[in-house]
């Protein structure tokens, strides 16, 4: 038998939640030690994939397969694999999670059941990612909603329960129908099975009525993950009202979700009902970038600011697929990491300033630059990455999603540049009001960030220029799977 | 062919309760706590004798003897299967015998630590509940509308007497005299059905019956009304409400679980008897039922502030999920049925006994079943927070819990066989459901406590009964395969 090291990955934070669970509340050091340990092993282990991964083929890797469930009506296999699609994200699931939970170690209430749930969370995200078999793949998408609904209705700001439940019925409506979409597709395949690699063989026994309603089906539940306009109403509140470390969480991985479910299940599975949408989803794409640009230029909340930037930086990945070319599918899985990281070091920095002003009105700040220089240094440059300035990561990613989308939608994509335009305009706006002109004077005494706060944002800053210097690092990873993705496409 | 010994676990078990009454007599005041103890090896007893006829099923435990399907006599008697006159004993009515007896075993824990229930009335108690169980143990083996009418009768009368136990207390008298009324209507119109259809084919039995013709057609209308109110079917559950907030909250949980799961049972043999040979279609009429008892017991379930009321509009709900299986009557259905029965009984029990425990605390409220009971709970005992959340997410029917595989396979067998629209109703409903079984979750990890609130206490009873429901939602939730294939193997009549 192999190393199962994506099961370790999986699960070790799983044992690190049971460990935290079985700890007295009051000896917090030993909470802290178990689930920093936990999320820190499942890291190197994915460290250790990134290594290990094999750049030069597109089939699936480090497969574990064993028969879950057996019976006549219904056989499930416990069935893990990457392939260049999902072991980045896999990988960055690890590294933020480590780094949301060093973000963490500042909560004082309750801080047992934050780890429990946080632990949890991470088990299914990182299952999701790795499932090959659909029943797997469903039932780790919804073990994650039930710890965010905790860690919102919890830890979250003033209208947390509120935020809470509506994410959980929000995102589980729209599971329920990739449910059904499952079972149909189930019932296709001769023989019936869950087999996500055997199901994207049949498509050409499918009908183009029964493509186009399973599209819907699974778009429903993965547009109001990513999420794409219309179904994007619950992402403000959430992200708004979540403690700073689960708006990384949702931002940097449970968005990654819905984008990785299109290009896995709806392109690779559906293709004619694929064909049928491009011309929707193209537009959603556009309305993502550029609505999703606007609103964020009209909020005065930082946090919902960065969190209208997500809408919009997704609408990037989005407009990507919609290119169906090599270049494009790049762009977007290497948008989503670049997200995942700039999106995550913006929700801290934002996190860092609300602990210590109350406060994340923009316009309540002013000359904080010579105040708080690490901080300012460390935001300008998150924001710089995140509008996209040439030699950081978000510009390369934006830049092959544009490339890749150019070909087959012109003036599409004509109209998203402007996205980049307005994405700047309100980021280098925030910069000018809270770290230029004069000091407000009420801040004369804020502290800088400390110790805690700079291990878990400098990681982020120094990959956000790595990976746009030399972005070869991730690209190399995606790359022959790309490549093989986009040949499916006639 | 009599076969009247493939009835043993019936005829020991129902032995045994009468003798509970007499034990009763002898046992001096103070000691009769014991007949619980007693009560619990009856059930034992019987859970053995129904067990080893159903458990050498092949590949549920380790490789087993394969089990040859039986057809009467001879050497398959003698593992316990086969038909007699009236009844028949095969592997889908041993499986819900086993679910049956299990429920009983929980309701016995429960009512150990229940203070509604004086000790000094244990014997008659666990002699009605025992009562029940015999009379749920051979509807679902009935073959015949004789045998079916007597059992549920005789499920009847005991709950009846069951429900109204609290005498002193109004709402158990109110909820005890409606489940009569509505219960003895209930059997008359069953009756004049069995009539009908007995005037219709001149049989009584579901074997060889041929109905055909209005008459035939009305008479097993009336009969679905009947089985419509014990299984508590929208529009037929309009008792229970009021009987489940009234009756002793043990046997609230029991009713809420096990005359369901009887009802369906043999409402899913009389319908693959009858339905096929009928040439009639009432899968319209079904279904439309089926998505109306889902869909209003979790409407109104939003609106509740009980929690005895809340589990009560979500079990009408959850037999409507169950039904599902009925609806379309596929073999993934069935087994749909039988999983489904298994793990609601341990999930919806295991909510019933945090509740149980909860409300002994608070002996000063008005009501103690209130919804605030539950307030700050996670921070006076966490682990019985994540126990009653689990529960909850299992009736619910997010994985990886138990309650998702049941409810799996019921959705599956309708996408399955293109009930879409049904299938889209229930998931629709479950969406719903998290609603309001959450709002419990709000107020376990949302709210501050009570003032004065304690860290609820568990008895013995209370902890066994948590503990094994626990067990089973979580092993059977993450582990399925062996009750998948165990329901595999049930999921067969004979004639």
């Amino acid at each position: 038998m192999e190393f199962p090291l994506l099961s370790l990955i999986t699960f070790i934070p799983l044992a690190g939640a049971l460990a935290v669970l079985c700890l007295p509340k009051d000896s917090r050091r030993a909470i802290e030690a178990a689930a920093l340990a936990a999320s820190a092993v499942s890291f190197a282990l994915s460290v250790w994939l990134y290594f290990a991964f094999d750049r030069s083929t597109a089939a699936m890797q480090f497969v574990e397969r064993h028969a879950w469930i057996a019976a006549d009506a219904v056989k499930v296999d416990y069935y893990l694999g990457v392939d260049g699609l999902s072991a980045p994200l896999v990988i960055l699931t690890t590294l933020m999670s480590l780094i949301a939970l060093i973000a963490s170690l500042g909560i004082k209430e309750r801080f047992k059941e934050y780890c429990f749930w946080f632990l949890i969370l991470e088990v299914g995200m990182l299952g999701v990612f790795e499932s090959l078999d659909f029943f797997l793949f469903y039932v780790f998408w919804e073990i994650t909603l039930v710890p965010m609904y905790f860690l919102i209705g919890i830890w979250g700001g003033p209208q947390k329960e509120y935020a809470a439940i509506k994410f959980f019925l929000y995102t589980l409506a729209g599971s329920v129908f990739m449910l059904l979409g499952i079972l149909a597709l189930y019932f296709k395949a001769d023989p019936h099975t869950f087999d996500m690699l055997a199901l994207m063989k049949i498509h050409g026994t499918l009908s183009f009525r029964f493509q186009v309603l399973a599209f819907l089906a699974f778009y429903f539940g993965f547009a109001i993950k990513v999420p794409a306009f219309p179904f994007h109403t619950w992402l403000p509140l959430a992200h708004v009202e979540a403690p700073t470390a689960i708006s990384v969480i949702l931002a940097a991985v449970l968005l990654k979700m819905g984008v990785y479910g299109i290009l896995r299940v709806n392109y690779c599975m559906l293709p004619l009902g694929f064909e049928w949408f491009l011309p929707i989803l193209v537009l959603i794409a556009v309305i993502n970038i550029v609505y999703g640009a606007l609103c964020a230029m009209a909020q005065n909340d930082m946090k919902k600011m960065v969190a209208y930037s997500s809408i919009n930086h997704m609408g990037y990945c989005l407009l990507a697929i919609a290119g169906v070319s090599a270049t494009g599918f790049s762009g977007a899985a290497f948008q989503m990491i670049n997200h995942g990281i700039i999106t995550g070091a913006l929700f801290l920095l934002v996190g860092v300033v609300y602990d210590r002003a109350h406060t994340r009105d923009i316009g309540a700040f002013g000359g904080l630059a010579a105040k708080v220089p690490v901080f300012a240094g460390l935001m300008s440059l998150s924001c710089f990455a995140s509008l996209g300035l040439p030699g950081m990561a978000g510009f390369i990613s934006e830049f092959l999603c544009f490339l890749g989308a150019f070909p087959r939608w012109k003036i599409y994509t004509a109209v998203s540049v402007l996205g980049v335009i307005i994405t700047a305009a309100f980021f280098l706006r925030m910069i000018e009001k809270v770290f230029l002109g004069p000091l407000n004077k009420r801040w004369a005494d804020l502290p800088d960030m400390n110790t805690r706060e700079l291990v878990s944002v400098v990681p982020l800053a120094i990959l956000m220029v790595a990976l746009g210097i030399w972005p070869k690092w991730a690209l190399d990873m995606m790359n022959t799977t790309m490549v093989s993705l986009a040949g499916l496409f006639k | 062919m009599l076969n009247l010994a493939l009835l043993k676990s019936e005829i020991v078990l129902g032995a045994l309760a009468l003798g509970l009454l007499a034990a009763d007599l002898l046992l001096p005041e103070g000691r009769k706590r014991a007949l619980y103890g007693l009560a619990l090896l009856a059930c034992g007893i019987s859970l053995f004798l129904t067990g080893s006829a159903l458990l050498p099923a092949p590949g549920v435990f380790g490789a087993g003897v394969p089990l040859p399907l039986p057809t009467g006599g001879g050497p398959a008697a003698a593992l316990g299967a086969g038909v007699g006159t009236l009844w028949s004993v095969d592997p889908f009515s041993l499986f819900l015998k086993m679910v049956v007896l299990g429920s009983t075993v929980l309701a016995l824990l429960l009512t150990m630590d229940d203070s509604s229930i004086p000790d000094s009335e244990a014997g008659s108690f666990s002699c009605l509940l025992l009562l029940s169980a015999v009379g749920m143990m051979l509807l679902v083996s009935a073959t015949d509308l004789l045998l079916i009418f007597v059992s549920l009768e005789l499920v009847s009368i005991a709950s009846f007497i069951l429900v109204g136990y609290e005498r002193r207390n109004p709402k158990s008298n109110e909820g005890s005299l409606k489940y009569f009324i509505f219960g003895a209507f209930s059997s008359a119109v069953m009756a004049y059905g069995i009539s009908l259809f007995y005037g219709a084919t001149g049989a009584t039995s579901l074997v060889a019956a041929k109905p055909q013709g209005a008459m035939a057609l009305m008479g097993l209308l009336f009969i679905l009304v009947g089985f419509g109110f014990k299984a508590a079917i929208a529009p037929m559950h309009f008792w229970v409400p009021d009987a489940y907030e009234g009756a002793p909250t043990p046997v609230t949980a029991y009713l809420s679980v096990a005359p369901k799961l009887a009802a369906m049972g043999a409402l899913a043999r009389l319908l693959t008897a009858l339905v096929p040979a009928g040439s009639m279609d009432l899968t319209l009429l079904l279904s439309l039922l089926c998505g109306l008892t889902m869909t209003w017991g979790n409407l109104v379930a939003l609106f509740q502030r009980n929690i005895k009321r809340l589990l009560a509009y979500s079990s009408i709900a959850q037999a409507g999920y169950i039904m599902m299986g009925i609806v379309t009557g596929d073999a993934m259905g069935l087994q749909g049925i039988l999983i489904y029965s298994f793990v609601y009984v341990a999930m919806n029990i295991g909510a019933f006994a945090l509740a149980v425990a909860l409300a002994a605390d608070r002996s000063d409220a008005l009501d103690p079943y209130d919804l605030d009971s539950f307030d700050g709970l996670s921070s006076r005992s966490l682990p019985a927070a994540l126990a009653m959340t689990l529960f909850l997410l299992s009736l619910a029917g997010i994985p990886p819990l138990a309650g998702f595989i049941g409810k799996f396979y019921l959705i599956g067998s309708a996408v399955g066989t293109a009930h879409y629209g049904l299938a889209i109703v229930a998931v629709l409903n479950s969406v719903v459901s998290v609603y309001y079984y959450m709002s419990v979750c709000y107020r376990m990890f949302f709210t501050a406590p009570r003032k004065g609130a304690r860290v609820p206490r568990f008895g013995a009873g209370i902890y066994a009964a948590a503990a094994l429901a626990l067990a089973v939602t979580l092993f059977f939730g993450v582990f399925p395969h062996r009750l998948a294939v165990w329901a595999q193997f049930s999921a067969k009549f004979l004639p």
